[in-house]
């Protein structure tokens, strides 16, 4: 099934794999953090890992704050920072319940967590310190950033877009468009919107612009649905990853394929073979020549047998990521 | 008592919604001190743990979990109010075993149903749904709620025949519904007593006279809110105090319009309740304000002149004068307006559909189980949707799997204790 422009990575977690993400300035470091607890950084040019730590608990998400510093939290609910180079853990603080996500901020320069606490925590990765905590109206499930806003998405499908330069008050508060679960949002690389998907097989493009020409133009499609025997089976969509360059983007779904769509032209791009079994994340490396796919079960139909977890690097052409 | 207790559940005592079982007074003072301070994290926590329990239940008895959870929120939340989401907890968890007939006697099953009809605009639909249903038809606990509901709108006739309904069907405890059933009785007849006293008194025509400062009736958990009609059946009658009367009014049966119920002469039943089949959603009645909700800025009320043509009125003239301003009178200074109302509409574009009703959701809910039942549907979800929605609120795989982690986690350090408890009695 492997083709030439596409190999799985070697000494991969044991257990579920929650996150992979690229490193924002090398091409070839890509870190993983996973339900075994442990957070690895890959070389993905000559298929090596290259470093791993540990935490108490599953790792739910991780990030690079520079090439030299990684940050990641769990279910231990602590967030830790790991210097790469000298191979050290600090403890950064904590939050009340587990750590859903981790991102970092450039614009701001700072670091921001989501946790199943109800509250969006940022961090001063300088220090490092906490800099402040957000109640948010319900737990938080997945965030993003686009240059210095902040779109969080909560159970009980509410988007809320903060200023993360001017934190004291919701610059938008929005229900979701879709019917169902948030299950990711990520935003466009050009600041002007964002892609959420859902626990049933739909996808919304959504601008952030308040005024009613660009808010006209969102829309939602559906997307990994299979038909069979005339029943039409709704997967979950679990990761959304943009091209940094041209701002099309990959779905990956819990029915195991990875489609790339243009959102300009409302077009799909193309659909990879289908792998082994669900996306659990997608990440594009910072040029847009690979694309880091996590196939790894998510226990989203409870715990039964199921394929082992395993990290595919494609390599994808402008042919595949490019509008036409 | 102690004083410094005491003084904050003095302070908000308006604030306090009734109960029927009562409430619990270090359970006020602990939700009312938590409010005061502000600290949800603590109630976040504990509700939390009432949803994972709900999903990790595994032994035979979870109406016990929605009950338990439900009696904790209630005494949480002594306001009742949004952030309660009690109206939602309540829903599910009676939509929850409406398949499960085995709990369809259960006391604790129909209080739910009680509640629940209780947080609805129109609880006689649901007491009659529930009955189409066949749930609790040997409970007298809901047949004293359904005839309290009848006669809160003043339908007495109604509320008695729910009792014969009750009888007929052997509801337990016996002795609580006759209980109730007498009370209601006694308030009839000190009813038509006062009525018949009243026609008596003045001749007056029986035109429906609106009456300033009395107490509306409420439909639900909604409170009457003017404009309502202040006539007639929709003022709540007040059965304060028993009026000295002579006797013979009682015999005096042409006045009285209602009659009363006589348990000696039960057996020759005019009318009882018929059980019909729940095939359709009721229409719902009783709806006073029928006028939908409209635009209103282009809305001109056309004026008639006398003789007969309608014509707009003339926009108001312009004033001849200058109006004073005062010279150091400023424009006020706006609070910047962090969301632009004018287009805040396009942001939230879904917007909860008026006719949906709680009876109509339970209603399909039904319809849906019965097609998932007969294989009909045209869509399947390919994850355990039933375990990410079973409570109130939702929950994301993450959070079950981290629960399911949790769990083993705490099995394990226990399994470890027995196992260190155990050597060091062997060592012993």
């Amino acid at each position: 099934m492997t083709g030439s422009n596409e190999y799985k990575l070697n000494q991969g977690p044991d257990d579920s794999i929650s996150a992979v993400k690229f490193s924002p300035s090398a091409t070839q470091f890509l870190l993983v953090s996973s339900w075994d607890g442990t957070v690895r950084l890959f070389d993905v040019g000559s298929n090596t890992m290259r470093m791993k730590y540990q935490h108490s608990a599953p790792v739910l998400d991780c990030a690079f704050y520079d090439p030299t510093h990684s940050w990641s939290g769990g279910l231990d609910a602590q967030l830790k920072t790991h210097d790469l180079n000298t191979d050290q853990d600090t403890i950064v603080g904590t939050h009340d319940a587990p750590i859903r996500c981790v991102e970092y901020c450039p614009e701001v320069n700072v670091m921001v967590t989501g946790s199943w606490d109800r509250s969006v925590r940022l961090w001063d990765p300088r220090t490092p310190c906490n800099a402040g905590t957000f109640t948010q109206p319900e737990k938080v499930y997945t965030l993003s950033v686009a240059g210095d806003r902040l779109i969080v998405g909560t159970a009980g499908r509410r988007v809320l877009v903060w200023d993360l330069r001017n934190m004291g008050y919701v610059l938008q508060r929005r229900e979701s468009s879709l019917k169902y679960q948030t299950r990711c949002i990520r935003a466009f690389p050009n600041k002007q919107g964002y892609a959420l998907s859902s626990i049933e097989g739909r996808v919304a493009v959504e601008y952030l612009d308040p005024s009613q020409e660009i808010q006209k133009k969102k829309y939602a499609f559906k997307c990994h649905r299979l038909k069979e025997e005339g029943i039409e089976q709704v997967y979950p969509v679990n990761a959304i990853s943009f091209h940094s360059i041209h701002n099309t983007f990959a779905t990956g779904g819990s029915d195991g394929f990875v489609n790339i769509w243009d959102p300009f032209n409302k077009k799909r791009l193309c659909q990879f073979h289908r792998y082994p079994t669900s996306i659990a994340s997608l990440a594009f490396n910072n040029d847009g020549t690979m694309l880091a796919i996590a196939a790894s079960y998510m226990h989203e139909r409870g715990d039964i047998n199921h394929p082992e977890n395993t990290i595919f690097i494609r390599q994808v052409t402008d042919a595949e990521t490019k509008p036409k | 008592m102690a004083e410094g207790g005491d003084v904050e559940w003095e302070l908000s005592k308006e604030n306090i919604q009734p109960l029927r079982r009562g409430r619990a007074i270090s359970a006020l003072h602990q939700a009312l001190s938590q409010q005061q301070e502000g600290d949800s994290s603590a109630i976040n926590q504990q509700r939390q743990a009432f949803e994972s329990e709900l999903r990790m239940y595994d032994g035979d008895d979870l109406l016990n979990v929605w009950d338990r959870y439900i009696r904790w929120t209630e005494q949480t939340f002594p306001q009742g109010g949004k952030e309660s989401n009690l109206a939602t907890i309540l829903e599910r968890a009676v939509t929850r075993f409406t398949e499960e007939n085995t709990y369809f006697d259960d006391p604790r099953y129909v209080e739910l149903w009680i509640k629940f009809a209780e947080h609805c605009p129109e609880p006689l639909d649901i007491y009659r749904y529930i009955q189409a249903q066949g749930i609790g038809l040997k409970q007298a606990s809901l047949y004293i709620a359904w005839s309290e509901e009848y006669e809160n709108q003043g339908n007495c006739r109604k509320a008695d025949l729910v009792y014969q309904e009750g009888f007929k069907k052997g509801a337990e405890p016996h002795d609580k519904l006759q209980q109730f059933h007498k009370a209601l009785q006694a308030r009839v007849s000190r009813q038509v007593m006062m009525n018949v006293e009243e026609d008596d008194s003045d001749e007056e025509p029986k035109q429906l006279e609106r009456v300033s400062l009395a107490e509306l009736k409420s439909r639900g958990k909604k409170k009457a809110i003017a404009p309502i009609n202040r006539v007639g059946s929709a003022i709540r009658s007040v059965h304060a105090g028993m009026q000295s009367h002579a006797a013979p009014a009682l015999g005096n049966a042409s006045n009285s319009k209602l009659v009363v119920f006589d348990e000696n002469k039960a057996h020759a039943g005019p009318s009882e309740p018929k059980l019909e089949a729940w095939m359709a959603p009721p229409t719902s009645k009783a709806k006073e304000n029928e006028q939908k909700p409209g635009v209103w800025c282009d809305v001109k009320i056309p004026q008639k002149t006398k003789f007969g043509h309608t014509v707009m009125a003339p926009p108001p003239p312009k004033p001849a004068f200058q109006p004073f301003v005062d010279e150091s009178d400023q424009p006020p200074t706006m609070t910047p307006c962090k969301i632009n109302p004018a287009v805040n509409t396009v942001l939230s574009a879904r917007k909860p559909c008026r006719e949906d009703t709680p009876l109509k959701r339970l209603q399909d809910h039904h319809q849906q189980h019965n097609e998932a039942v007969s294989g009909k549907r045209q869509e399947q979800s390919m994850y355990c949707k039933e375990l990410l929605l079973s409570g109130a609120t939702e929950f994301c795989f993450e959070e079950l799997r981290a629960e399911r982690y949790f769990k083993k986690m705490r099995q394990e350090v226990g399994g470890q204790k027995d196992e260190a408890s155990a050597s060091a009695s062997a060592s012993n």
